[in-house]
């Protein structure tokens, strides 16, 4: 375990000495600040738009530094060649590989926890409360959504030859798991075989990310999610990262390094 | 002595991706031995095979058949990298990283306690004379600086087996110098050095064996007097044995 | 050729040529009917792009009002064809049918079943509640207004966008002075907008309780709906009933019956449902009776 956790520190010391999350949170207040200004009708108590145009920011950029981060992860290592030195100390490659998922993971915590903290800020200058346990949930459920997406583009890396085919996959399949996820099945009714078999395969195996988009729920104030079904959500997260991950340990056992 | 490195009828294939039938041997039947305490010698023309041979001995490529072990235990078990420290050819560390930082970060691999680890760090940093420059980043550091931080993570875990890809490549006089000075030093403390290089006058000086590979297969094997012979030098022995044929001067 | 001073005095020669076929051009682009360079931000940027985005934002603004439970284009959206933001405005033709708390339908799989717990599942308005039954924030109605304010900025002569808006302001808000502001810009875009008089006469006699001005602005819009030809008078007639039958209740409240009598009869006349207005008509002519024995001239 020591191993993977010291890999993992590596890589949130290098999300953090990188500029782009401060851009992204630098780009993200700003945007939500002057979005604030802006005078409706007089009426200082409007908060949705702005949680909203808000939430949308921070799934965006969270989207972006997983993605990111995650795909230079290996095959920077091979073409700066730091993965020889790494590779030849008493390190195997599954926890070099679960060493970078983890770091990518907490990172994208990190950078979640500032992007919640500052949300939160924002729609309490408005509403003058803090629902925490919303919050928690919400943020929850979207770090462990980020940890889906960590462990695919992680075995999308090991994949693909280069990371920026491997980013722009990712990026639609998960972009078009967000938005259709859910209404697959409907699609596949509406087709005829062989068709319809394939399209309610992939709804059936594709890990549905769209669950643990709650922003919703966050935005229009409803009521906590029960707890037994968030636990499960969580469960089904840490189902498919393990999915992955096995899938990245199998193809990364036999792969040249140099 | 015991022997700590050894392979047995070492063999390597690549197969092409472009021609399926077509393979590269690129290691037929190597046997190899080192024993523990002496400096090694391992040459070879470009493409010989030397590298291939590390990579082997490092679990990084498997081998296509025949064994290869360190300490007497396969070389595919990561425990058995336990006790070597690796330098590879082209130095390229973490750039947004200290020396320090790099060297705790090894540190931690290896097990060592946080007070053994920051002793350990201060002493290398001194030998390999990188004290000045612990807090920077390795962005900022030259060639030679990069080598040297190198040499101080293979050392880092105190190894009884120290394997060199070409360690003074691209060094100036001064620092070829100072490579000498710190394998002469491991050799006194009763390490084992394997290394790579094409500087055949350092070989001459420091190892007390030697091997010569050419096209993936043993030429030579033994001491330098040995293999020097009856040539006036290693240079002149190597070229013989590689089956180089000086031309005559005029 | 290859001095500093010939590529200097060349890179001259081509800034000046340029600068001049510019202003050459620039009066034969300004004539150009194709022309958004005068236009504002949304028109330069988008063009006519922008009422499909003004649409969405119609749309955003309706799914805001319940509280994020809104049917996608996969799912059964017979209930909701008409806003219901539009529709609780009491102002708009509901082409609306089928079941507005189930369009998601029963339970597909399990995927479906669960996943039913993490957006909204319930049918609610944000004036009577919302999603945490707040029927004390019936105020909460104004999360609806950023979106329709963008809508109105992108699409400028959609008429109803003004009214929806209008209305929620004056009705939950009491923000009255914004809500005439809203539907004066309406009319500077929209002159021949009945929909938005109408509206406007509202706003002049329930709030401002200003009768002289709502009769003005009423009669204006009548005016307008007669210059209509008369297959667009067809589809219209609930906006004409809407004036008319306004009319008729501020004369009969002001004491001016004859006036108040022609106007229910002149709804009465494009009503859907006419016996209801037969009530009001003979509830007048029983005060008339009494009052004035001769039948008044028709003012319409």
């Amino acid at each position: 375990m020591k191993n993977i956790f010291a890999v993992a520190g590596i890589v949130i010391k290098e999300l953090y000495r990188r500029k782009d999350f401060y851009v992204l949170f630098i780009v993200t207040i700003l945007i939500c600040l002057v979005m604030a200004s802006v005078n409706i009708f007089n009426d200082a108590k409007i908060v949705r738009y702005l949680k909203e145009i808000c939430l949308l920011l921070i799934w965006i950029c969270s989207l972006v530094i997983a993605v990111t981060t995650t795909a230079r992860q290996i095959p920077a290592e091979r073409e700066n060649r730091t993965l020889l030195p790494l590779l030849a100390k008493p390190l195997t490659r599954p926890q070099l590989l679960f060493g970078k998922f983890l770091g990518c993971w907490l990172a994208c915590g990190l950078a979640l926890l500032c992007f919640y903290v500052f949300f939160g800020a924002l729609a309490a200058t408005r509403e003058h409360q803090w629902p925490l346990l919303d919050y928690f949930q919400a943020a929850t459920l979207h770090w462990f959504m980020l940890g889906i997406v960590v462990a695919m583009v992680l075995l999308g890396s090991l994949v693909f030859a280069a990371p920026s085919s491997n980013n722009t996959i990712c990026f639609v399949i998960i972009v078009g798991i967000l938005f259709v996820g859910r209404h697959l099945d409907q699609v596949a009714l509406t087709l005829r075989e062989p068709l319809r078999t394939v399209v309610y395969s992939i709804y059936f195996v594709i890990p549905h990310l769209e669950l643990f988009d709650v922003r919703d729920l966050v935005i229009h104030n409803w009521p906590l999610i029960p707890w037994l079904y968030f636990s499960l959500a969580l469960l089904y997260a840490l189902g498919y990262m393990a999915v992955f991950l096995a899938g990245a340990c199998l193809v990364f056992r036999r792969k040249a390094v140099n | 002595m015991s022997v700590i490195l050894k392979t047995q009828k070492l063999r390597v294939e690549f197969r092409s991706r472009e021609m399926r039938q077509a393979t590269k041997v690129a290691l037929n039947g190597l046997d190899l031995e080192v024993r523990a305490g002496e400096v090694f010698g391992f040459l070879g023309p470009n493409g010989a095979g030397k590298t291939t041979t590390m990579n082997v001995l490092l679990g990084f490529v498997p081998p296509t058949s025949g064994e290869a072990s360190l300490f007497g235990i396969d070389v595919r078990q990561p425990i058995a990298r336990q006790r070597i420290g690796y330098l590879p050819e082209l130095t390229y560390y973490y750039k947004f990283l200290t020396a320090e930082e790099l060297l705790r970060f090894y540190a931690k691999i290896f097990g060592l306690a946080r007070g053994e680890a920051d002793k350990r760090i201060d002493r290398l940093l001194k030998l390999v004379e990188l004290e000045h420059a612990r807090k920077r980043s390795i962005k900022s550091y030259s060639k030679g600086m990069q080598q040297r931080v190198g040499l101080a993570q293979a050392l880092i875990n105190d190894p009884d087996l120290l394997i060199l890809d070409e360690p003074t490549s691209g060094l100036d006089p001064l620092g070829r110098m100072k490579v000498r000075e710190i394998i002469q030093r491991l050799k006194d403390e009763g390490k084992t050095v394997f290394f790579s290089s094409h500087e055949l006058g350092e070989v001459e000086t420091i190892c007390d064996r030697v091997a010569i590979i050419h096209q993936g297969e043993l030429k030579a094997i033994g001491g330098v007097h040995e293999i020097i012979g009856r040539h006036t030098s290693l240079e002149k022995a190597f070229l013989e044995i590689i089956g180089f044929q000086t031309p005559p001067t005029p | 050729m290859n001095s500093p001073r010939t590529i200097l005095l060349l890179l001259v020669a081509l800034l000046v040529s340029c600068f001049g076929l510019a202003a050459h051009l620039q009066p034969q682009f300004e004539a150009w009917r194709g022309s958004r360079a005068s236009g504002d931000i949304f028109n330069v940027v988008l063009g006519d792009s922008r009422r499909m985005f003004a649409q969405s934002f119609y749309v955003k603004a309706d799914a805001y009002y319940h509280s994020g439970y809104y049917p996608t284009m996969f799912d059964d959206n017979a209930a909701f064809q008409t806003a219901h933001m539009a529709e609780d405005t009491g102002a708009v033709n509901s082409k609306n049918h089928g079941d507005e708390h189930g369009f998601l339908g029963p339970t597909r799989d399990w995927i479906d079943a669960f996943g039913r717990h993490f957006f909204p599942d319930r049918h609610t308005h944000l004036d009577e509640g919302g999603a945490d039954d707040d029927l004390g924030g019936s105020d909460n109605v104004r999360e609806i207004l950023p979106w329709l304010k963008l809508s109105a900025d992108l699409d400028p002569d959609n008429v109803q966008t003004y009214t929806v808006t209008a209305f929620w302001l004056r009705i939950r808000m009491h923000r009255v002075a914004e809500a005439e502001a809203v539907l004066h810009e309406g009319l500077r875009n929209c002159p021949d907008s009945y929909d938005i008089l109408f509206e406007l006469g509202r706003l002049y006699d329930e709030s401002y309780h200003d009768t002289d001005r709502a009769r003005n602005v009423w009669n204006l819009a009548i005016r307008k709906w007669l210059k209509l030809d008369p297959d667009s008078q067809k589809d219209n007639r609930l906006i004409f009933e809407q004036i008319t039958t306004h009319l008729a209740k501020l004369e009969e409240d002001a004491g001016n019956l004859p006036d108040a009598l022609n106007w229910y009869q002149a709804a009465q006349k494009v009503s859907a449902a006419p016996e209801a207005l037969q009530a009001h008509i003979d509830a007048v002519q029983k005060k008339l009776r009494a009052l004035i024995p001769v039948a008044p001239a028709k003012l319409y």
